[in-house]
């Protein structure tokens, strides 16, 4: 048993120091403003937040002992099997779900949502549990359908929307921009405004990751940064590029115009935390963001800037541009500066 | 090609370099020697503009490295202590996408990637991301890229170690190759045997100074025994509880 005991020991350690995913939601800007826009709308909506909150932070503990490791290590199989048994307690969901269950069973809450959050659990859990690292690295069917791009920077580009796409600030933004898509081709009456504002969510999705734009880079790729003969503004315009694809992509079907200027503001205030306070991020989750007021600039600047696109102010989108190239330009020059101070 | 005058650099009250003064013809194929620590990989990351100094000039082909980082970059080929992949990348793209910034013609671009797969025995492996690939994978791509610009001169941390025996000959052989063409090579190894088959100059290092600079023939014994007496001599310990029949 002292074994065993040394194991998840180990285990526990480990876990505590890779669960960043609670952390990497509530530093999100998107989460911040629905908590803010929904806080009269009732507990249903905290729930579906909590079950969104749940997928990514119900991973399987075990997972984070190298296969072969673990392989390797002299324990009888009925270690193994208590390990297996004991090994998911590690993770503080667990406790939460358990908790749940003796709640549905002798007091108010629903079994069906109970239901609904242990199978939410399960399957991410399982995932994590089956594919292991697998799971974080990109699949390579989906990865490769990214196209090129024209221009010196076009495999740079490429790289950065596969690393947007690791995210799931996209899916949460794919998932608005379709529901808002869905509802106009059955044919409901919405007001004009109405996707105005989903652009602005759409676009608050994803404005997180414009704070942490090299934090899927890992440390081998801000090494070779370093090493391409390029100057600071165009690894940072390559990021941009890649933010701005995937907004047009989203928001194309809605109010396009005030999208794209929502992305320059974001990206316009986002390369100082993302060049100056860089943030590693960790592939399917939540983006975290550099701070809660850059969250609250980025969303009033963005919401604004957006209106007045959609109003009928062309010469806001030029100004939001002006700023993004400007902010490109400075920070692109503090790159190049902090890799000759290193 | 390359020239260090009195290069130091120093983390916090630690110095990792301290004064290295020595220089690399063209053509010439310099090891940097040394035991984990002594700060190859340091001075490595100096000459390529990773790392600024804290005191002391580092030239590469003639430019200043700490003044003309870019010019510098666009001379020299480099394969880091960390290989410097993205994971978002597949073999292939890591190989395009050093051609378009080195500003290399597309259709060159395509061929020498081409040229560098088969020679690098790395077809197979042109799909594969870089997450998904072996350490050894890693290690040729960034080798190819280092290459694939045609530079002037090639910067290589412990290149031949985790790679095959086939692949290191080729390896070998192409840096033998392109020495006698005028590139020049410099590179940091452990792996002696490998050294005293290709390097024309010898450097070796021990806490962050020059403690041997000359040309690979000029070696008053062999290599192994040159580099414990003057490195790091080995110490055997005697583990007595190895093979013991406590536990």
């Amino acid at each position: 048993m002292a074994r065993l005991a040394a194991v998840l020991r180990a285990l526990a350690l480990a876990f505590r120091r890779d669960q960043k995913s609670f952390q990497s939601v509530i530093g999100n800007n998107f989460f911040f403003i629905s908590v803010y826009l929904l806080r009269s709308a009732g507990a249903f909506v905290y729930v579906i937040i909590g079950l969104v909150l749940l997928f990514p932070m119900s991973t399987d503990p075990l997972r984070k002992i190298p296969v072969s490791r673990l392989a390797l290590w002299p324990l009888e199989t009925r270690e193994r099997w208590l390990l297996r048994a004991i090994s998911p307690w590690i993770n503080p969901l667990t406790w939460v779900l358990a908790a749940l269950a003796l709640w549905a069973v002798y007091g108010t809450f629903s079994k069906q949502l109970w239901a609904l959050a242990a199978g939410l659990f399960a399957s991410s859990f399982l995932i994590s549990s089956f594919t292991g690292r697998a799971a974080l690295r990109p699949s390579q069917g989906m990865w490769r359908r990214v196209p090129s791009f024209p221009g010196p920077l076009n495999q740079l580009i490429r790289k950065n929307v596969r690393e947007m796409l690791s995210t799931l600030d996209v899916y949460c933004a794919l998932l608005l921009s379709l529901s808002a898509i869905v509802y106009r081709a059955i044919g409901r009456q919405v007001p004009r405004e109405a996707y105005l504002a989903i652009t602005v969510l759409v676009v608050l999705a994803l404005s997180s990751y414009a704070q942490c734009l090299f934090g899927l880079d890992g440390e081998g790729g801000l090494a070779r940064y370093k090493l391409l003969p390029l100057r600071g503004w165009q690894i940072l315009a390559a990021k941009d590029v890649a933010f701005l694809l995937i907004t047009i992509l989203l928001a194309c079907a809605l109010a396009p115009l005030a999208g794209i200027g929502a992305a320059l503001v974001a990206l316009a205030l986002g390369h100082a935390t993302s060049v100056q306070q860089p943030r590693a991020q960790i592939r399917w989750r939540f983006s975290t963001g550099a701070s809660l007021m850059l969250g609250f600039g980025q969303a009033i600047l963005m919401a604004m800037a957006a209106w007045n696109i959609f109003s009928g102010a062309w010469w806001v989108i030029l100004l939001c541009a002006a700023a993004c190239a400007v902010s490109v330009c400075w920070y692109g020059r503090r790159m190049e500066q902090a890799s000759a101070c290193e | 090609m390359i020239s260090c005058r009195n290069l130091t650099r120093s983390f916090g009250e630690f110095t990792a370099v301290n004064g290295l003064t020595f220089d690399v013809s063209a053509g010439a194929i310099c090891a940097f020697l040394g035991p984990n620590g002594a700060g190859k990989s340091t001075t490595v990351k100096m000459l390529t503009g990773l790392l600024a100094p804290s005191s002391g000039e580092a030239r590469v082909c003639r430019l200043n490295v700490a003044e003309h980082p870019l010019e510098v970059k666009k001379r020299i080929g480099v394969l880091p202590e960390d290989l410097g992949l993205f994971d978002d990348l597949t073999v292939e793209e890591h190989l395009l996408l050093t051609g378009n910034v080195y500003g290399v013609d597309r259709h060159e671009t395509r061929s020498r990637t081409n040229q560098l797969l088969h020679a690098l025995t790395l077809e197979h492996g042109r799909d594969t991301f870089a997450a998904s690939c072996s350490h050894g994978m890693r290690k040729k791509t960034a080798f190819a890229m280092a290459l694939l610009p045609n530079p002037q001169v090639l910067f290589l941390d412990e290149p031949f170690e985790a790679i095959d025996p086939v692949t290191s000959k080729i390896m070998r052989d192409i840096l033998v190759s392109i020495a006698r063409r005028g590139v020049t090579v410099f590179f940091t190894s452990h792996i002696l045997s490998v050294v005293e088959t290709i390097a024309t100059q010898l450097v070796m290092i021990r806490k962050g100074e020059i403690v041997w600079n000359s040309p690979a023939g000029e070696l008053p014994q062999s290599l192994e025994q040159h580099y414990f007496d003057l490195v790091e001599a080995p110490v055997v310990e005697e583990l007595e509880w190895l093979g013991s029949r406590r536990s």
